[in-house]
């Protein structure tokens, strides 16, 4: 092992002066895209970008930092989905006071799930946290009377947001969507920078580095690692909350399956575990990614370059198997960045720019 | 007067003994060295001690507070710290990083725990190499950083278990004035180790234990020249 000096006269210049110059940089852009922009399309890429930024985000309190890899996130995402979707459509009880709500039912959750799963420790943890996430998925699918089970449960209309009887906005185009989704990544990203510059964020990458060196040094294991978990289903209900308003339609698999869990794990792993930006990386790779294979862009290009006409045999036989093995490509692609970026995209553009100045890793 | 009391501590793992009947007393600001063959028990009683095992029978009694069955940041948070014999360094946080997580058991202040670690950091010489990564340090550096880690918990008792393993003679001599001068500043230590030149020089009393027993205990001067501790542990060639 070579020895490494993470804290070189280069880094330290990057993060007193010019990162914080980027970030608000990146931030007034992002305040003033509707403006400009006024394609839906775009927005509601925009829209989703945010959402699975929070979503990685959070996770990464709990299994970036902390070291417990979850993959039953989609038991939080979902328990905020379902409060605010139910409140609203039951009770008639309006989203922005239904979130609270479904943080409350989320924590209730994440605290049942990190008394039972974190006395096990590694792989186990992993395979418990998925059974819980199941074991929710399942129930949302039987309890018919107050689900509606498979069917799902459409919204019908969200009430206006007023305050002090002025009309704020009726959620009647793309744009109140993307600046709550802009605010809720800020209020993410700003946890996440706060906890990692706190006591409890040395304590969690303490757990994660070593359980039993962190005990030794003080550190109450179950209390940080249910203070993480906490932490993370707060965020995250918030991000189920915020699909389920913005979609308008929410089913089990949609907001408790599995393969969401596993998204959520995958945004930070392609991005970079236990770094801020590594979930705005990752959702940066794949969302374009996602969207992107589901509308056949690969097969446009193909014909774009003139190689193969859409007409022909090989290009009707393109377009048809191209569109439904998005997932496949996808796989592929995701296996592909894990192979060769083990530290994921930010851990190798960070590795590229350390080795162009000469700099010994 | 004794900072730590063991009576009569037994620890079993199904059938097996680690620890049978053991009892002894450390003497507050004393150094104490507990010496035995592979498998003896001394890592075991470690456990025991410091919370990471709960003793089959017998008590842990330190300043005079019961141990048996507290959890190891307890025992952390009432001012015994340990090392352990393979080292256990915070792999991918810097050198500075891994003492503050230590010091953070006193202090809810990164500022605080920032000082008190670039402090006992000077203490052992690595303060130099404060924003290395703890994963890349060679052997020596990594008991050193362990050292300033636990002694950054402002503990009363340390317990160390073999910080001199693996170390070459310059190393193990800068470990041994690092011990010489923790006891200087009051606090009481147990040590593990297997260089019996080293622990002769720097305990006050030793135990040793065969088997899971204690065999005996005394001076460092009667314990080298006791027949059976020679029998069972030293051999004749020692003397």
């Amino acid at each position: 092992m070579t020895e490494t000096n993470v804290n070189s006269s280069t880094g330290k210049k990057w993060r007193r002066g010019i990162e914080p110059a980027v970030a608000v940089a990146a931030l007034a852009l992002l305040a003033v895209f509707p403006s400009f922009v006024s394609s839906p399309y775009l927005l509601h890429l925009m829209i989703l970008l945010f959402l699975s930024t929070i979503m990685g985000q959070s996770w990464n309190l709990v299994g970036g930092y902390a070291g417990q890899y979850s993959v039953g996130h989609a038991a939080y995402f979902g328990a905020g989905a379902y409060t605010t979707m139910l409140l609203m459509q039951r009770f008639q009880i309006p989203p922005w006071i239904g979130v609270w709500a479904g943080m409350a039912v989320a924590v209730v959750v994440a605290l049942v799930v990190g008394s039972i799963c974190f006395r096990l420790r590694g792989p186990y943890f992993v395979l418990a946290s998925i059974a819980v996430a199941e074991i929710l998925r399942l129930s949302a699918m039987n309890l018919k009377e107050l689900t509606n089970g498979a069917e799902g449960i459409l919204s019908t209309e969200v009430p206006p947001l007023t305050i002090a009887s002025r009309l704020i906005t009726d959620f009647s185009s793309k744009v109140p969507f993307y600046y709550l989704g802009l605010v809720l990544v800020v209020l993410t990203l700003v946890v996440t920078v706060v906890v990692q510059h706190s006591k409890l964020g040395y304590y969690f990458q303490a757990i994660r580095e070593d359980q039993d060196a962190a005990h030794s040094l003080g550190i109450n294991l179950t209390f940080h690692k249910n203070v993480a978990l906490c932490l993370s289903a707060l965020l995250i209900s918030l991000a189920g909350s915020f699909y389920a308003i913005y979609i308008g339609f929410i089913d089990p698999p949609t907001v408790l399956g599995l393969d969401i869990s596993v998204q959520i794990v995958l945004i930070c792993i392609i991005g970079g575990i236990g770094t801020i930006y590594g979930p705005v990386v990752g959702s940066l790779v794949l969302v374009p990614l996602s969207e992107g294979l589901r509308s056949n862009i690969i097969a446009e290009a193909i014909f774009k370059t003139g190689l193969v006409s859409p007409e022909s045999g090989v290009g009707a036989f393109l377009k048809e198997n191209l569109a439904h093995a998005h997932a496949l490509i996808y796989g592929v692609l995701v296996v592909v960045v894990i192979l060769f970026m083990p530290d994921g995209v930010l851990g190798y553009l960070k590795k590229m720019a350390s080795k162009r100045k000469g700099v010994r890793p | 007067m004794a900072i730590l009391e063991i009576k009569n501590v037994s620890k079993f793992f199904g059938g097996l003994a680690a620890n049978a009947d053991v009892s002894f007393e450390v003497g507050q600001g004393s150094i104490m060295g507990l010496i035995g063959p592979n498998g003896a028990g001394k890592t075991t009683l470690f456990n025991c001690i410091t919370g990471y095992y709960a003793p089959s029978r017998g008590e842990v009694i330190f300043k005079g507070n019961r141990m048996n069955g507290l959890q190891p940041d307890r025992v952390c948070k009432l001012g015994m710290a340990r090392t352990w014999q393979k080292v256990r360094p915070l792999a991918k946080m810097t050198v500075l990083d891994n003492v503050m997580v230590g010091a953070l058991c006193r202090t809810n202040s990164l500022k605080v725990a920032r000082e008190i670690a670039h402090e006992q950091l000077t203490v052992v010489k690595m303060d130099a190499k404060s924003s290395f990564l703890a994963g890349g340090l060679p052997i020596g550096e990594r008991k050193k950083l362990e050292m300033a880690r636990v002694l950054a918990t402002k503990p009363e008792l340390l317990l160390l278990d073999e910080v001199m393993g693996g170390l070459n003679q310059a190393e193990s001599e800068e470990i041994i004035r690092l011990i010489l001068d923790v006891k200087e500043r009051g606090i009481t230590q147990m040590v593990i180790e297997h260089d019996m030149k080293a622990i002769m020089r720097i305990s006050d009393r030793i135990v040793v234990l065969t088997s899971g027993e204690k065999l005996t205990e005394g001076s460092p001067q009667e314990v080298v020249s006791n027949q059976a501790v020679i029998d069972a542990y030293l051999g004749e060639s020692h003397i």
